[in-house]
């Protein structure tokens, strides 16, 4: 009972404004633009508690790096493999191409030859 | 044992009738022999990825893309040698053995005496998906190459010819001298 008492209590503390608020307020009310708000006090945000988002933070970082890493692993690997294949690929079409090529070209040779005589 | 080597042909025979790849795999030895050997097997598979990884800026490799489209393997083996006489006619005779299947019919044979040039080009027609095989054989070199499925071969010459390999020049006829009366 009394955790539940401490945790609402925790829940309803009175929290203070975000950084820059009360210029901000205050400049709107004086008609000046608002001052600009630093990105690190921005970030400063996160590390105020209830710190939930960090914990929640390194619970998808620690399942999404080792997830995208044997991602990006395979990813090259089916690279180099697609790379090697189209190598040997054109390399055996070239061979190919160029044996039945001379064989037309000795065919024609031939028939040249028969012509002349 | 001669029971298995029947066994053994009547496999690679029903396997070139039904549209698979030529069984090269007693040239291996060959390449312990050989001062050069390129070995190229390529199965649907990766063929298929090998395909995929070609340029669409590159004509050439456009070409290669539309021209093993629908083909199921290729495989190329060529040894090159130091001295004459390091492969027998057995070796080659292998694969004519296979090639003398029904659906395979030899488009062209060229023998030459002069540089002893062997080529013969084959072509499977009939039966399920269509096929080619070239035997170019010379004292220091043999070359088979083996294409699973069906080819448009004035495409693939065309490649042959663009790749390295100056094209053909035909000479057009002359037109007879006039005789002067």
């Amino acid at each position: 009972m009394s955790n539940l008492e401490d945790n609402l209590k925790a829940a309803l503390e009175r929290t203070g404004p975000p950084p820059g608020f009360s210029g901000r307020v205050l400049a709107r009310l004086n008609g000046q633009a608002p001052p600009k708000v630093a990105w690190w006090d921005l970030l400063s945000v996160l590390l105020r508690p209830p710190r939930i988002q960090w914990v929640a933070l390194s619970v998808i970082l620690s399942v999404m790096i080792p997830f995208a890493g044997v991602r990006y692993q395979r990813a090259r690997r089916l690279r180099s493999e697609g790379e090697k294949a189209k190598q040997q690929l054109v390399f055996a079409v070239h061979m190919a191409g160029n044996k039945l090529h001379r064989v037309q070209q000795k065919v024609l040779e031939i028939g040249r030859m028969d012509t002349r005589l | 044992m001669k029971i298995l080597c029947r066994l053994t042909f009547c496999i690679q025979i029903g396997a070139a009738m039904y549209g698979q790849a030529l069984d090269l795999t007693h040239l291996e030895r060959l390449a312990a022999k050989a001062k050069e050997t390129a070995d190229v097997n390529l199965d649907g598979a990766v063929l298929k990825l090998g395909a995929k990884f070609l340029s669409a800026d590159d004509p050439d490799q456009v070409k290669i893309k539309k021209l093993v489209a629908g083909l199921k393997g290729i495989y190329v083996k060529t040894f090159t040698f130091e001295n004459e006489g390091e492969y027998s006619d057995s070796d080659v005779g292998g694969i004519r053995k296979q090639l003398q299947s029904p659906g395979w019919s030899r488009i062209v044979g060229v023998h030459s005496k002069k540089d002893g040039d062997n080529a013969e080009v084959y072509l499977k027609t009939d039966g399920p998906g269509g096929g080619l095989a070239i035997i170019c054989a010379n004292p220091k070199e043999l070359t088979i190459v083996n294409i699973v499925g069906k080819i448009d071969l004035d495409e693939l010459s065309e490649l042959g010819g663009s790749l390295g390999v100056p094209k053909i020049d035909l000479e057009k006829p002359k037109p007879a001298p006039k005789k002067d009366d």
